[in-house]
């Protein structure tokens, strides 16, 4: 009589065995894919729905900020008030297309650790508070704004910095992109397009843009031939229309395709103000590749730099490959061929030149601070490389801002402020050359007084195109970015 | 001595409960309050209340059954609270009628004992027909069916003071009058369905007469599917009676006609209706339509992908994502918060319910006993199997509560008189 129960008990039980069986198989092995399937509205939640921290200027500028949102009282909606203003830098989370800039990078700053793991739980038990912090960047919104206003829809980035703290001051890249549109439903078509636009919008020109420096690259030739005790401003080169490279056809003329001086013989000096082909190669073959190469590693080529933000390498190719190749050791020394550069790379130049030959590390997170507005951490500036010596960097400030003065970079100038730079019109094919300026102000820093370094670069010569040259394009852009740091106006 | 152990087990239930509540206010921001002592207060009304009828009119049951109930009560009402605050503060006047519902229960049967059921059992066939047939009644009755979801399986009282209407699901009661009906009918007459039959070439079948039962289980699961379009009870009840033709013969003929007739059954009812149509692909390839027939079932099983192996916390994850989440699929809810941990621990304590519940039957003295107490293993074990495995993707969504867990005063109050009925029988066995 009990038999039967027995096998309908067994049955049962068997039936719940497979069920665990089943829940095991479910949440431990397939697990993973169900919560990883894009369709899982816990994923979107759980990357753009979460709480994270708010992001400010250094002048208090809120540029990113969760609010609650209407719909589901759970989940908070990121947004960014400023638009495309900051959009590189600060990036985005979306399911779709990933994490970028700050918010992939300082994630673990941003978001709250109330709802990760064991150690934020303890954490908050302690007295500890688990809600996400947020971040004080260095930028300065007026700068920002300018550098955006001034770069408009032509293609290039700008990266400004106070060359004795390293603090990043403006950071822009165009085009840019409203990250507002990447993180709400229906960014799928604005993202799509973005992501297929020729003119690559989503990437960040100013740390990720890799462009031959052109002749902004002479101050690191200038600076080489300096240290190796070859040349002193005053030293003179011969001063051809056309500098034949030894062992070859090929020829290297100035950019007027003229003499530079007197076309007998040209100073350092007098080169570097006029920004000569002719002589820097010249130079450039005296120093040696030993020399140029290491002159350029001192200032943080072929290096990874230390930042908050990935930063792609700038790269000059080893002195050993130049040893067999004097042309190409020419045509590198006035910064074309082979050597690539950030624009965050030549406004460090810039900025080690100014700060007597110390580069210090650049940073664009000044602080972390609680929920409640306490200060968790600040940013302390550190040096991270020596570049010249300080005699070396007091004669370059020299030939910088003659340059300035009476050179190419005359459009850079200031009323009333000591402005030193150095232009660079890069040849590229297929393209109107692009339009660089790198420099500082003021030439002698005050205690406790501001200043800044820049790079400018306007890709194949913005609204100038053929025509555009350094001097032309990017210098008026120098110019005004000084004036308004330095003079606020 | 049992009273005591239960006790302790009661209490380490009641607070897991009110722990739980704590844990989803904490996460919502929330500190201790109110919803905490008012779970805590309700469980323990509840709960103590057939935990007191149990000392006073069955001292000697087993310890095991009503524990586990308030173990699975508890995991329950905090994913419910979790989903819905308000459903949960309705829950807990629910906890408290099922409660007094258990209490009732044993002091009914406080002298006879469960004998006094057989007596009476074609009054339950009738009343649990009855009931069986209560939504059917038009709108205009003061008793009238009401449709929730595409099936029709809801009544409505409205009440004469003040227009108020009270709902319940008949079926879930009728399930357990069925069920004691079964176990009359079939103590008589077991016996005879078990040695009479006649040979068909190798087949030994059953006289005609005893396939009857059969057959009007069979029709009265098709009527169920068919007037109410309710799938998981027509599958339940039959099911139900299946395994009971079995329990009390010992014949797998019974078993084996059983599953031709779902098989057969499924494959015309899959035919037939586009509901259960849309429930098999929906099974099948739930990611198909996304957004459509599969969305349920997808949604349960991103909950169940995300709560991985710990789950997410309580009141941490988004069971509120899936549709449902409340009633047939407060089991997501659990996986997603609380991990495989949280789910194996829940399959096992209805696998432990089923084991003591069947072992109260192999025990129990004579075959009323022990057909009633196997007959609601039986339907306790059923029920929730076919929601679990619907949930789980092992079988098609059923559309049926997950007892003592689900939301729902009528699922409640049936499986506390099932927790009556069974440790009533305990106490039988052991005095």
């Amino acid at each position: 009589m009990n038999a039967p129960i027995r096998h309908v008990a067994f049955t049962i039980i068997a039936v719940f065995a497979l069920l665990a069986v089943s829940a095991t198989y479910l949440q431990a092995v397939a697990g993973p894919t169900y919560r990883d399937d894009p369709r899982n509205a816990r994923l979107i939640a759980w990357r753009t729905g979460r709480e994270r921290g708010t992001i400010v200027t250094s002048d208090g500028t809120v540029i990113a900020r969760s609010d609650p949102s209407p719909e589901d009282q759970q989940l908070f909606q990121r947004s960014y008030p400023e638009e495309g203003t900051y959009a590189h830098t600060v990036g985005f989370t979306s399911v779709l297309f990933g994490s970028r800039g700050l918010e992939k990078a300082r994630s673990s700053d941003l978001v709250s650790d109330r709802d990760s793991n064991i150690s934020g739980v303890l954490n908050s038990l302690l007295g500890g508070d688990p809600r996400p912090r947020g971040l004080q960047l260095s930028l300065d919104h007026e700068l920002q704004a300018k550098a955006e206003e001034l770069l408009a829809d032509q293609r290039g980035a700008i990266v400004a910095l106070d060359p004795t703290t390293g603090a990043v001051l403006a950071m822009v890249s165009t085009p840019g992109f409203d990250p507002n549109g990447l993180v709400g439903a229906g960014a799928a078509p604005e993202g799509a397009e973005l992501q297929a636009d020729p003119d690559e919008p989503l990437r960040d020109r100013a740390i990720n843009g890799s462009y031959p420096p052109g002749s902004t690259f002479k101050v690191i030739t200038a600076a080489a031939a300096l240290e190796a005790g070859i040349a002193s401003p005053s030293t003179t080169f011969p001063d051809p229309i056309e500098l034949e490279l030894p062992g070859t056809t090929s020829t290297i003329r100035n950019f007027d395709e003229g003499v530079c001086a007197d076309g007998a013989a040209v100073s350092l000096e007098t080169a570097f103000i006029r920004s000569c082909n002719t002589t820097f190669a010249q130079i450039g073959m005296a120093v040696g590749a030993d020399g140029l190469v290491a002159t350029a590693e001192a200032f943080g080529f072929n290096e990874p730099i230390p930042f908050d933000l990935d930063v792609l390498t700038s790269r000059i190719p080893e002195a050993a490959t130049f040893d067999t190749n004097p042309p190409a050791m020419a045509a590198n020394a006035i910064g074309q061929r082979d050597v690539v550069a950030t624009p965050l790379q030549m406004a460090l130049v810039a900025a080690g030149i100014a700060n007597d030959g110390e580069v210090m590390a650049p940073y664009v997170v000044a602080g972390v601070f609680r929920s409640d507005g306490t200060i968790e951490s600040m940013t302390e500036p550190v040096v991270w490389r020596r570049a010249v010596s300080p005699a070396t960097a007091s004669v370059l400030r020299d030939l910088m801002e003659r340059a300035v003065l009476s050179g190419t970079g005359r459009n850079a100038s200031v009323p009333g402020i000591r402005i030193a730079g150095k232009t660079g019109t890069a040849e590229v094919s297929n393209s109107p050359p692009h339009a660089w300026f790198i420099g500082f102000g003021p030439v002698e820093l005050e205690e406790g007084g501001r200043a800044i370094a820049l790079a400018v670069i306007v890709e194949a010569g913005g609204e100038f195109s053929e025509s555009a040259t350094g001097g032309s394009v990017a210098a008026p852009m120098a110019s005004e970015l000084f004036q308004l740091y330095l003079s606020g106006s | 001595m049992s009273r005591n152990v239960e006790l302790g087990f009661l209490a380490a239930a009641v607070f897991l409960g009110a722990l739980g509540i704590g844990m989803v206010e904490f996460t919502q921001g929330n500190w201790l309050g109110a919803q905490v002592a008012l779970t805590f207060v309700t469980f323990s009304l509840a709960f103590g209340s057939v935990h007191l009828a149990l000392r006073a009119w069955a001292p000697n049951a087993t310890p095991m059954v009503l524990p586990i109930a308030a173990f699975l009560a508890a995991i329950g009402f905090i994913e419910v609270y979790r989903i819905d605050s308000e459903l949960a503060a309705l829950q807990r006047w629910s906890f408290l009628a099922a409660g007094a519902g258990g209490a009732l229960t044993l002091w009914l049967l406080r002298s006879s004992g469960v004998a006094v059921l057989r007596t009476y059992r074609y009054i339950f066939l009738a009343a649990a027909v009855v009931l069986l047939l209560l939504p059917l009644f038009p709108d205009s009755w003061i008793v009238h069916g009401a449709t929730v979801n595409g099936s029709r399986l809801w009544v409505r009282l409205d009440l004469p003071l003040g227009g108020q209407e009270l709902s319940f699901q008949p079926g879930e009661l009728a399930k357990v009058f069925l069920t004691i009906f079964l176990a009359s009918f079939l103590a008589e007459r077991a016996d005879a369905m078990a040695t009479v039959s006649r040979r068909i070439g190798p087949l030994k079948i059953p006289e005609p007469r005893h396939l009857g039962p059969v057959l009007v289980a069979a029709f009265a699961a098709f009527g169920v599917l068919i007037y109410q379009r309710d799938l998981g009870a027509s599958l339940l009840l039959f099911a139900l009676f299946i395994t009971m033709l079995y329990v009390a013969t010992g014949r797998a003929f019974y078993v084996g006609t059983g599953l031709a007739l779902v098989v057969l059954g499924g494959v015309v009812a899959y035919e037939m209706f586009d509901h259960v149509q849309t429930r098999v692909i929906a099974w099948v390839d739930p990611f198909s339509d996304f957004t459509g027939a599969g969305y349920q079932t997808v949604q349960g099983l991103f909950a169940m992908g995300s709560g991985s192996l710990t789950g997410s916390g309580i009141g941490l994850g988004r069971p509120d994502l899936i549709p449902a989440a409340a009633t047939d699929f407060v089991f997501a809810a659990v996986a997603e918060e609380l991990g495989l941990a949280g789910s194996i621990a829940v399959i096992a304590a209805y696998a432990l319910l089923v084991t003591v519940g069947f072992g109260i039957a192999l025990r129990a003295r004579d075959r009323f006993r022990k057909y009633l107490a196997a007959g609601l293993s039986i339907v306790v074990g059923i029920q929730a199997a076919l929601i679990l495995a619907g949930v789980l993707r092992v079988f098609p969504i059923t559309g049926i509560t997950l007892p003592f867990m689900s939301y729902g005063g009528s699922s409640l109050l049936a499986s506390m008189v099932i927790v009556a009925l069974l440790t009533r029988i305990s106490h039988e066995e052991r005095s």
